[in-house]
């Protein structure tokens, strides 16, 4: 059983009477352990592929699963409860809570899973010593660098132990030195942690870094390729 | 279902969901101060309102009540359906049943008759109302309206007031003659002197009433000893039966003892009815407020739609979301209601003189309405917009709530 699995799935966007195909047809499975690049250009497919895997959409046709849970049989409550115990989400645009500091948006997440306060307070000060900026924990996200604000939403993500790291283009806002340190953070917490990560790029840096590259086109998969 | 109403309760105790509401609202400190002025303008006025309305209508009831209603009174049954000097009591029999009651802080026995008033100049038809003049204080303020003159300080004496003076083109000292129709059926009068002109807050005491001492007026009807009617002031004006009960108990039947809301049913059904006014006037203020904090919110969810949409992705459930919005809402609400509070009872306070209207005198005697009109403030004042408050939040909070839900976090996050 693959951890993400995507069957025939295809996704059409109508908007203003406009329909486009974001996706067409596309079968694809991850499993656990991978460290797997979507690659394509703009308008490929990667994001609508990552939110079907992070259950955020749902497909016009087809079914995807996460851990062999078909995602359309679950409600609201139960997409947002698998979310909380599985994913872990990093954005392109960092997206951090911005009316909380660095530590409480770590922590939240925590809360979100019951974890105790004293005990979430110290995972969340551990983890952003672990991503490198233990100094701005009590910042805001808007006192903050884009790439400090990247590593805090690494830190959120990981910070409630996902099976499953899905990244929309983490190092599209960062300069090389950042995105290089972001990659190597992604890439010890798949190693030291088994973290599956899948993140979207069209970054040739990026994409050098992925054991496997799945490469999307017109919304289509055109190349699966598997490295060393 | 049951289990979003468990994780929405636990949500509304939770640290976190206070910390992102009262930040969300921060974040718009502008928006959220217009809010809650005008919720606590709107509140506070209502307050206002209402006491100046209750106190118009608590003085209105006092004016009737200590003026010459009293808190109970006793007549002999039918006293309704027949002329005043039908139904009647007798005196002594009736004191002395009396005078044990302890639930009673004073009562006093009356006659009621009617009378053609003469002077040399004018004649008037009158109300004659015979009191006790030492008793009738315990009940009545009557005396306590005398501008000129003396009280019923000697036999053959009346006291009448200003309008009837001025009609009947009299003085102090001046001769008024009552000509009646005594119990018996023969006409007959008498001749008395003014001794005092009372200036009373009701026009038609002031304009259409001879008082008389009791004796005389038993004399000018040939009824010794008996009476039309005992009037009460009983301790606690909100508590009367108990001593409707004790009266009663004591008069035995044949006696019907009636409060001052039957007495004057219109004014019963002018305090129910200002009370009436006074819900529709919440539901304005606060529908009003509902659609105003409805909208604030609304605005708040539309613009933090990127935001919904990652607490959303991370795996916030959608029942915390709820509570995330309902709590903005009571907090605003509680703020402005907190805010209203304070300045409606201010205002009262600083008010708490009275208001003159002694400019519309005249119109308001006719209502029996006094010239200086002071706020009252009751706790339901308090609680009930309170209540409506918490209702109003939670309603206006709703649509809101809803729409953060329905916000599909990839969606959102493709918006941003």
């Amino acid at each position: 059983m693959s951890t993400l699995d995507a069957r025939a799935v295809s996704k059409l966007y109508a908007l203003r009477g406009i329909e486009t195909w974001a996706l067409r047809d596309v079968t694809l499975a991850i499993e656990a352990g991978e460290f797997t690049a979507l690659a394509g250009p703009s308008g490929s497919g990667k994001t609508t592929l990552l939110n079907l895997f992070g259950a955020l959409d749902a497909p016009t046709s087809g079914t995807v699963t996460l851990d062999g849970t078909d995602l359309s049989l679950l409600s609201r409550s139960e997409l947002a409860a698998l979310r909380l115990a599985k994913l872990g989400f990093v954005f392109q645009a960092f997206n951090l809570i911005p009316v909380l500091s660095a530590r409480e948006n770590v922590e939240f997440v925590m809360e979100l899973q019951g974890v105790a306060a004293v005990a979430r307070r110290e995972r969340a000060l551990a983890t952003l010593a672990e991503v490198g900026i233990a100094e701005l924990a009590d910042k805001r996200p808007l006192e903050m660098s884009g790439g400090q604000q990247q590593r805090v939403a690494i830190a959120r993500a990981i910070a409630s132990s996902p099976r499953v790291g899905l990244a929309d283009e983490p190092t599209a806002n960062l300069d090389s030195v950042a995105a290089s340190k972001l990659l190597d953070l992604m890439e010890r917490l798949n190693r030291e942690r088994g973290v599956t990560f899948l993140f979207s790029t069209h970054d040739a840096r990026v994409i050098e870094r992925a054991r496997r590259i799945v490469r999307l086109r017109d919304g289509g998969v055109v190349a699966d390729e598997r490295g060393a | 279902m049951a289990r979003a109403l468990a994780e929405f309760a636990r949500s509304l105790v939770r640290a976190s969901t206070w910390r992102l509401a009262l930040r969300g609202l921060g974040r718009q400190p502008r928006r959220s101060a217009i809010v809650l002025v005008a919720v606590a303008i709107g509140l506070g006025s209502l307050l206002v309102a209402m006491a100046l309305q209750y106190g118009l209508v608590a003085q209105m009831a006092e004016t009737a009540i200590r003026t010459e209603i009293g808190d109970l009174q006793a007549h002999a049954a039918g006293w309704k359906d027949t002329a005043p000097l039908e139904a009647r009591l007798l005196e002594a029999e009736s004191l002395a049943a009396l005078s044990r009651a302890r639930e009673l802080a004073g009562f006093a026995p009356r006659l009621r008759g009617e009378a053609l008033a003469q002077s040399p100049l004018a004649s008037v038809g009158v109300r004659v109302l015979g009191v006790d003049p030492e008793r009738e204080g315990s009940v009545s303020t009557l005396s306590s309206f005398l501008h000129e003159g003396a009280w019923l300080d000697a036999p053959r004496r009346l006291a009448i007031g200003a309008g009837l003076a001025r009609r009947l083109r009299v003085a102090v000292g001046d001769k008024v003659v009552l000509a009646v129709q005594d119990v018996r059926g023969d006409l007959t009068g008498e001749a008395f002197r003014v001794a005092g002109i009372y200036r009373a807050p009701s026009r038609e005491l002031d304009e259409a009433v001879a008082i008389l001492r009791l004796d005389d007026a038993q004399r000018l009807f040939a009824v010794a000893g008996e009476i039309s009617e005992l009037a009460f002031a009983a301790r606690e004006r909100g508590a009367l039966e108990a001593p409707r009960a004790e009266v009663a108990r004591a008069l035995g039947p044949g006696v019907r003892v009636e409060t001052w809301r039957e007495l004057e049913p219109m004014l019963d059904t002018m305090i129910a009815l200002f009370d009436q006014i006074g819900w529709v006037m919440y539901a304005a203020i606060f529908v009003a407020m509902a659609f105003g904090i409805a909208n604030v919110l609304l605005m708040s969810v539309l613009e933090r739609a990127r935001e919904i949409g990652v607490l959303l992705a991370i795996g916030m459930p959608p029942a915390r979301m709820v509570a995330i919005v309902v709590t903005e809402s009571v907090v605003l609400v509680a703020l402005g209601v907190a805010a209203g509070f304070a300045f409606g009872f201010a205002v009262i306070f600083a008010l708490r003189d009275g208001i003159d209207l002694s400019a519309f005198g005249d119109g308001l005697r006719a209502f029996g309405v006094p010239t200086r009109l002071t706020p009252v403030a009751r706790s339901g004042d308090v609680w009930a917009p309170l209540a409506v408050a918490v209702v109003t939040a939670l309603l206006a909070s709703l649509w809101p709530a809803l729409r953060a839900v329905r916000t599909r976090p990839a969606e959102a996050l493709r918006k941003a």
